[in-house]
């Protein structure tokens, strides 16, 4: 009895201590060459849920970021490999992934693009030390929760603002309407646009909130033709707002009509017809209005036999910026490689010169101006557009 | 615009807004004065007559165009289908409950509400559609006021269908023998009126003024999505209690009284715009404190 038990426990250790040894040669063997030709990139993007498209257009654009610097030899002598951590537009999606991410080991993260889900992840990498470049979400609400490792390279709602009086400015424009739907979003941009426009000693002759879903304007619209402001700035989204502008032109009102970015859609022709035309509206710089981006969309057409969505250009310049902070790092030491993107200067991106103040968001905004004319979205470059790169 | 210009201007948008508030606060009123259901399902049978007449004017501007002529055919069939679509709700969800408490057909109501909504917003993906007609801004002015012609049709739609309606309830046996069932459904059985068709004929009524409404929503604002029902619903529910609920002028009324207060509450300086609906829902808790019964309601009398 005793004796048996002894001989199958002596076994048992045996066997174990081959499996070990077979785990750590192959681990070994597995990993050693691996380590030392790749870094590991993480792209934190929604690729499932509502907002999957824009995602897998950003995770498409990082990817291919990614090819172009192995195809040069990568950076630092070794490649680049992409490791996908879906967010879902999700904040709980997102911090999972985030922890993924940062279990895995990798180098640093691109992508974030729902501000909600990007948020929390934030804390994550920051305890990590691991450098964030955020090259969609643009909540004014990441600046203050920045640990001081992320970095964003799509302009904020403050650039916004700015963007949006100096167009006022150069049209001429004197007194204002701001009609807002009362959620963060379109609240947040209302008060900054209403704070700065004060500011500077001009009027906001009505300042107007509606309820999200309602369909008739028409008391608003009278009321904004009573106060006769020379133009009216719509600060929530498309669908509402196209109803909105249809029913300005409809009351009579023939001022300037201008909408925040979230107002950025084609379908806006469809909901507003030729009351669309000649309306202004903010955009982050998509490939399709700027001028500099030619070859980045003949290669991404190539490449994913489609045309490229509204954040690749960003994505691209993300995962771009990241390279060179290594490069310029010398190493894939995270704490250097911090450093090296907050002494970014002029770095050259597809969407504009990157530069980074001392709360790591753009120096320069790369917020562009757009027009309806003809039922779709024309880049706008009269008085008081922003300077193209 | 001078004062007299922003009165008579907002008395315009009042009253158009009003009259969609009216149809849809018909059928509330209806179906509740007859059988005593809040039918919560009613404002997404106004919706899903938008999406139906949507889809018959596809079928019907081939060779009709976009303008009235292919309008007027497409209000006409999403009637019939949503006034058919009310009665297999009744039949279905409300008829199996005729004896059941009160509360259970109000949560089947709800149900029913959720059902609709849902299956339209997986049946769209939740988009925006576009609703667009050939229908311009042309109209004409009066003395300061600019109305355009769609406009009036609009409002001029509305009014017939409720003059019909009250005709219809007031006159005809159909109407006399739903005045009846509102007092009392045993004593109609025995006097040998179908109680069933007849509740089910209440529901196609109600059911195609709301598709109605919602097709001219669609027409009007050009944009119709599966949430659009909610709000007016809500506002519909409103102007039928502020009416009188199951009383039909009170519900024209109380729906055109609704539109008014909104139109004036936005103009107001200072507070307006956010503080709309503030304004309107206020004004609802206090009519109903010192007027429970509505404009045109009379108080219930519990009979031994």
């Amino acid at each position: 009895m005793t004796i048996g038990t002894t001989k199958r426990v002596v076994r048992t250790g045996g066997v174990a201590a081959a499996v070990v040894a077979l785990a750590m040669g192959l681990g070994v063997a597995g990993t050693m060459p691996a380590q030392a030709a790749t870094i590991q990139i993480g792209a934190q993007v929604p690729t499932s849920g509502s907002e999957a498209p824009y995602g897998i257009d950003m995770l498409n654009a990082i990817r291919m970021a990614a090819d172009q610097i192995n195809a040069k030899g990568g950076v630092l002598g070794d490649k680049i490999s992409i490791v996908p951590g879906d967010s879902a537009c999700d904040p709980q999606a997102a911090v999972n992934a985030a922890s993924k991410l940062v279990s895995q080991g990798v180098t640093g993260v691109v992508g974030g693009y729902c501000s909600g889900a990007t948020l929390p992840t934030l804390k994550i990498y920051g305890d990590a030390h691991v450098p964030f470049v955020i090259t969609a979400s643009n909540s004014t609400a990441l600046i203050g929760a920045n640990p001081g490792n992320a970095f964003m390279v799509n302009s904020t709602g403050y650039d916004q603002v700015k963007t949006a009086v100096d167009l006022f400015k150069a049209k001429g424009i004197k007194t204002i309407a701001i009609i807002n739907e009362g959620d963060a979003y379109s609240a947040d941009l209302a008060r900054l646009t209403r704070a700065a426009w004060e500011k500077m000693g001009d009027k906001v002759v009505d300042y107007e909130v509606v309820s999200k879903g309602e369909q008739d304007f028409s008391a608003v619209v009278t009321k904004i033709r009573s106060a006769k402001p020379d133009a009216v700035f719509w600060t929530a989204y498309y669908a509402d707002g196209a109803l909105l502008l249809k029913q300005l032109r409809q009351g009579g009102y023939s001022g300037m009509i201008a909408l925040g970015d979230g107002s950025n859609s084609s379908k806006l022709f469809q909901l507003a017809g030729a009351a669309a035309n000649g309306v202004f509206c903010f955009s982050n710089p998509t490939a399709n209005f700027l001028p500099s981006a030619k070859t980045f969309t003949a290669d991404y057409r190539k490449q994913f036999h489609q045309a490229p969505g509204p954040y690749s250009t960003l994505s691209y310049d993300g995962m771009m910026l990241m390279a060179h902070a290594i490069q310029v790092a010398g190493s894939t030491d995270k704490a250097k490689i911090i450093a090296a993107l907050k002494s970014t200067n002029g770095f050259k991106g597809v969407a504009g010169p990157i530069t980074f103040t001392p709360k790591n968001t753009l120096a320069r905004s790369n917020f562009v101006v757009l027009q309806g004319a003809g039922g779709k979205w024309t880049l706008y470059t009269g008085p008081g557009a922003p300077k193209m790169p | 615009m001078s004062l007299t210009a922003i009165f008579l201007q907002q008395l315009a948008n009042g009253l158009i807004l009003g009259s969609f508030y009216a149809l849809v606060a018909l059928g509330y009123s209806m179906v509740y004065g007859v059988i005593k259901l809040l039918n919560f399902a009613h404002g997404d049978l106004y919706m899903v007559g938008a999406f139906a007449g949507f889809g018959s004017l596809a079928l019907f501007s081939g060779w009709l165009g976009a303008g009235w002529a292919g309008i007027v055919p497409s209000i006409l069939l999403s009637m019939l289908a949503v006034g058919l679509l009310g009665v297999l709700i009744d039949r279905v969800a409300y008829r199996p409950l005729r004896d059941a408490p009160k509360l259970s057909v109000l949560i089947t109501a709800l149900a029913v509400s959720m059902v609709l909504e849902n299956t339209v917003l997986a049946a769209t993906g939740g988009q925006f559609t576009a609703f667009s007609t050939d229908l311009g801004f042309a109209g004409i002015d009066l003395g300061l006021v600019h109305v355009t012609y769609t406009q009036m049709v609009l409002v001029g739609t509305s009014v017939v269908l409720m003059v019909v309606l009250e005709l219809f309830v007031s006159r005809t046996r159909y109407g006399r023998a739903m005045r009846a069932i509102a007092i009392d459904q045993d004593a109609c059985r025995l006097m040998g009126i179908d109680v069933n068709r007849t509740i089910a004929l209440t529901f196609f009524i109600g059911s195609a003024l709301a598709a109605a409404s919602g097709v001219l929503a669609g027409v009007y604002y050009g944009s119709i999505n599966f949430f659009m029902g909610f709000l007016i619903g809500l506002k519909a529910f409103t102007a039928a209690v502020i009416g009188g609920i199951g009383n039909i002028p009170g519900a024209m009324l109380g729906g055109l009284l609704l539109g008014l207060l909104e139109a004036f509450g936005t103009q107001i300086p200072g507070i307006g715009g956010q503080w709309k609906d503030v304004f309107v829902f206020a004004f609802l808790i206090l009519f109903l404190v010192f007027r429970p019964t509505g404009l045109l309601g009379k108080p219930e009398v519990e009979r031994m």
